[in-house]
């Protein structure tokens, strides 16, 4: 079974990632003649620490001895594989290499934005962060035979019975679709009902049935009863969402900028293909 | 930092190890919804199906980072909410229309340290080097801090770190970053980004055992433990110890999904231990507790039904991924029988018999398994499962899973599939588990259409209509719960309703399959058609026949003039009988729509080979309603 899951490409990639990534790192840098391995006090306690944290209780001396001995072979696989240029050429490696050190650089562009950043960031994009506009209706399918099928009259007839007061209910076409909806922001009501639909609730006015609106499930007859703008946010209510896109912004230009000014430091020479 | 050489490199894995800067904001979490006044307002049921993807993989798995995949946890996270992000080869993407939630399932494995000298620790920044750090990181100068950083690796490489950076417990791996980040886009009423990562098993050379572990909790909760590997173990009952311990230790919660049962070669349900020894009680309750949902539809294939266990429905032929496992090892022919979700639905009541309990009682979950970090299950937007296959012309041919020849995979064979629709009381973390615990939930392969089933002995056809929903939470039980014991003489009723997708195609039919253990011990199955679009009547073979096919290849389009938009339904079981286990789902089939295939075709201006499929029928599957005599 060991065998198998050690022959495991999917288990290599793994493997490979936890070496780079942290297990040799807590071994001592190599000696001179690189023959030197030390497992440290420190690299000890760690494994202790995550296998407690895996099996959710302390870890035991044989399990801790067997720890402590497959480290010690890695380590003497990879100083191995090294001196045999194993990290070389390897897309592998060159990859995950990549990852850690975008992750590290990254963190050169720490500092927390300044209030003033963010007050700039919101002004710049108010829209971005402004809440839909809530709206409250009740609406019904226009009943089989639909807006295309029936006269304008009796379209109107059913528009006068709905005003009169008549139970929506008892004219509607049969629908899971609710009813009434209380105040809920547009972009919801458009996963429910559709795009088109919610646009239309931004167009008809307030109070009275309104209609034909279409949406995929039919055309409806529709009583807005309210609809409530917001206004533009200010700082304190959408702080968190402004700060984590203004955040995300500086990493994406900065990555950008350090790519070019790295790459200005080396010659990229690219081979045309023979023929 | 200056350019790699190979004692340089040995310095950079040494130093990125143990580097001593923290992660981002780990200030406290908001659990508030930025920018909406108030809290988010519960429903007293389930009035809204809040759609996403259980099964996300970033850059930060090893496998699609060897792949190429660039995209981070932030990455896949704004995807879903809404935002453009750039993909794994550089193109913009967005998709049609933004999720309700998310989780991120990496294969987690620690990929560095970051730890807090920012928050200036008086532990860590009494030593005058780390100070400096502190001091540099706070200015936020790059100017600063770069020459700080290479003063850190030139100090690791000559083991002349502060004694406090050795100390482990300032240690934070990619699993803290990657929680942090689903804090940061948990936006309760709006987005739920939950917590997760993936078990992924390959036991004996490829067979998939995989397991999503889907966190109840924030990060200060998931922070605590480190989420298992492989390495560890590849047992599931020692998997489920270590979520009981996760739960005793720190109150929260977790439950196990499992996948890609197509790619087993028959161990998924396989009726026996992970070692080969008899099923117990204790492994059946126990398989029971903790995974509550099974992945039916997903890119790599689909788990629900096969032609050969079902041979009379000619539905259970469908995005079929049964030629082998992970590892192009071929498949028995009898491996079929223990690795579909409906024969495993079925057998789970017949072992239920002699252990006691159903082993294999899974609602029915989607998602997409997708390793570029961007999960897209649109077929006219659909970026593929590996950065390989993003959009381009010709990503129809290569192999994606497997090796090339019989049992390989190509790039064709994917689906752009599939997503989970759960009914939950509101759109936060602790709703949507909740609605998971208890397998309130369907799959669907990608769109949005939403099915209600409830079952009851009290229903009747005037429930069937507006108040639906309220007559069946008040009168029976919802997808995923048991029926209560009948009163006697009784057959179960139940009440359905279908919906399409309001972005997409009209339905073409509901049906409930049910499955039943006989006199003779035996399982058994039958599909019943209980609604259906248009006059159509039965045929000579009982079945009600296809709807058509709206389909112009030549442009990808379908159109909305078959079909109907809802279907909903009283239906009773004319074949009950009070003595045997039954167990009912729903499927839903929407009218045949283009492919993925056929809208590339159509982009890219090219013609795949007439074996592609290009047309499908999307469809839903409820989580089952079971039925026990006694």
């Amino acid at each position: 079974m060991l065998r198998r899951l050690l022959r495991d490409p999917l288990v290599h990639f793994l493997g490979l990632g936890a070496l780079l990534f942290g297990i040799y790192a807590l071994v001592g840098p190599p000696g001179p003649a690189g023959d030197r391995i030390v497992i440290t006090r420190a690299a000890i306690a760690e494994m202790a620490r995550q296998q407690e944290a895996l099996g959710g209780r302390p870890v035991t001396k044989d399990e801790l001895a067997a720890l402590i001995e497959s480290r010690v072979r890695d380590e003497v696989f990879y100083r191995e594989g090294l001196t045999m240029g194993l990290d070389r050429n390897d897309l592998v490696i060159e990859r995950r290499v990549r990852q850690k050190y975008e992750l590290i650089a990254e963190e050169e562009d720490s500092a927390e934005p300044s209030d003033a950043d963010l007050e700039a960031y919101l002004r710049a994009q108010p829209e971005r962060f402004r809440q839909p506009p809530d709206v409250a209706f009740t609406q019904i399918i226009i009943p089989a035979g639909g807006p295309g099928k029936m006269s304008p009259e009796s379209l109107a007839v059913l528009r006068r019975r709905l005003e009169a007061g008549a139970d929506p209910l008892s004219i509607g076409q049969p629908t899971q679709l609710p009813l009434q909806v209380n105040d809920t922001p547009l972009d919801l009501v458009a996963r429910t009902f559709g795009g088109p639909f919610a646009e239309a609730l931004l167009a008809i006015p307030v109070g009275g049935w309104q209609g034909p609106v279409a949406s995929s499930y039919g055309a409806h007859f529709v009583r807005l009863d309210r609809r409530t703008l917001k206004p533009p946010p200010r700082l304190e209510d959408v702080r968190s969402e402004v700060q984590r896109e203004w955040e995300n912004a500086r990493r994406e230009r900065t990555r950008a900028e350090r790519f070019a000014r790295l790459k200005k430091q080396y010659r990229v020479v690219v081979e045309t293909p023979a023929g | 930092m200056t350019r790699l050489n190979r004692i340089g490199l040995s310095a950079l894995l040494m130093g990125a190890s143990l580097l001593a800067l923290s992660a981002c904001n780990t200030a406290k979490v908001e659990t508030g919804s930025a920018g909406a006044a108030g809290e988010v307002r519960a429903t007293t049921y389930p009035e809204n199906a809040y759609f996403g993807d259980t099964h996300v993989h970033t850059g930060w798995s090893a496998d699609a980072g060897q792949d190429g995949a660039v995209t981070s946890p932030e990455d896949a996270f704004r995807l879903a909410s809404g935002e453009e992000v750039t993909s794994n080869t550089g193109q913009k993407v967005k998709l049609n229309r933004p999720m309700d939630w998310m989780v991120i399932t990496d294969h987690s494995d620690a990929m560095g340290t970051i730890n807090e000298i920012r928050a200036g620790n008086p532990e860590m920044i009494s030593d005058p080097f780390l100070n400096r750090m502190y001091e540099g990181l706070k200015s936020g100068d790059p100017q600063v801090m770069r020459p700080l950083l290479g003063e850190l690796v030139d100090r690791q490489s000559n083991g002349n770190l502060p004694r406090q950076m050795m100390d482990p417990k300032w240690a934070i791996s990619a699993w803290k970053k990657t929680i942090e980040i689903a804090d940061r886009y948990n936006k309760p009423g709006r987005f739920t980004a939950l917590i997760g990562f993936e078990w992924t098993v390959n036991a004996g050379g490829g067979d998939n055992l995989h397991r999503n572990i889907i966190f109840r909790d924030d990060a200060t909760r998931a922070g605590q433990v480190l989420p298992l590997t492989t390495f560890q173990t590849m047992d599931p009952e020692k998997l489920w110890a270590y979520m009981a311990a996760y739960e005793a230790k720190t109150g929260g919660r977790m439950l196990a999904i499992p996948h890609n049962g197509n790619l087993s070669n028959g161990r998924m349900f396989e009726e026996t231990r992970f070692d080969g020894t008899p099923m117990t009680p204790d492994y059946a309750a126990g398989r029971q507790k903790w995974e509550r949902l099974y992945e039916v539809t997903q890119m790599k294939g689909q788990s629900e039904s096969h032609p050969l266990m079902s041979p009379t429905d000619e539905f259970a032929d469908w995005d079929r991924w049964d030629r082998g496992n992970l590892n192009g090892v071929p498949k028995k022919p009898d491996s079929v029988r223990t690795e579909y979700w409906r024969e495993a639905l079925k057998s789970g009541l017949r072992l239920e018999g002699t252990l006691g309990a159903n082993p294999f009682k899974y609602g029915a979950n989607g998602g997409t398994d997708t390793h570029t970090g961007l999960s897209t299950f649109e077929e006219d937007n659909f970026w593929g499962k590996l950065k390989s296959v993003e959009p381009r012309k010709g990503r129809w041919e290569p192999v994606v899973v497997g090796r090339a020849g019989a049992t390989g995979y190509r790039g064709w064979e994917q689906a752009a599939a599939g997503a989970t629709g759960v009914w939950a009381i509101a759109n936060t973390r602790e709703a949507i588990w909740d609605a998971m615990q208890r397998r309130e939930t369907f799959a669907t392969t990608g769109t949005r259409l939403t099915i209600r089933f409830f079952g009851g002995y009290d229903f009747n056809a005037a429930d069937v209509g507006a108040r639906l929903v309220k007559a069946g939470y008040a009168k029976g039980v919802p997808m995923g719960a048991d029926l209560k014991a009948p009163p006697s003489g009784k057959a179960p009723t139940f009440l359905i309703a279908a919906m399409k997708d309001p972005a997409g195609a009209n339905l073409d039919r509901v049906q409930v399959i049910k499955g039943w253990v006989d006199a003779a011990g035996v399982t058994q199955e039958k599909v019943f058609d209980v609604a259906w679009s248009g006059g159509r009547k039965p045929g000579p073979n009982g079945k009600i026949p296809a709807v058509g096919n709206t389909v112009d290849l030549k442009t990808a389009k379908y159109t909305n003039t078959i079909g109907a938009p809802e279907l909903s339904t009283f239906w009773k079981d004319p074949e009950f009988d009070a003595r045997q286990k039954a167990v009912y789902y729903v499927r839903v089939l929407e009218i045949p729509t283009p492919r993925w295939t056929n809208y590339d075709e159509v982009k890219f201006g090219y013609q795949m080979p007439d074996y592609v499929t290009r047309v499908h029928q999307e469809r839903g599957f409820t989580s089952p309603i079971w039925y026990s005599p006694s």
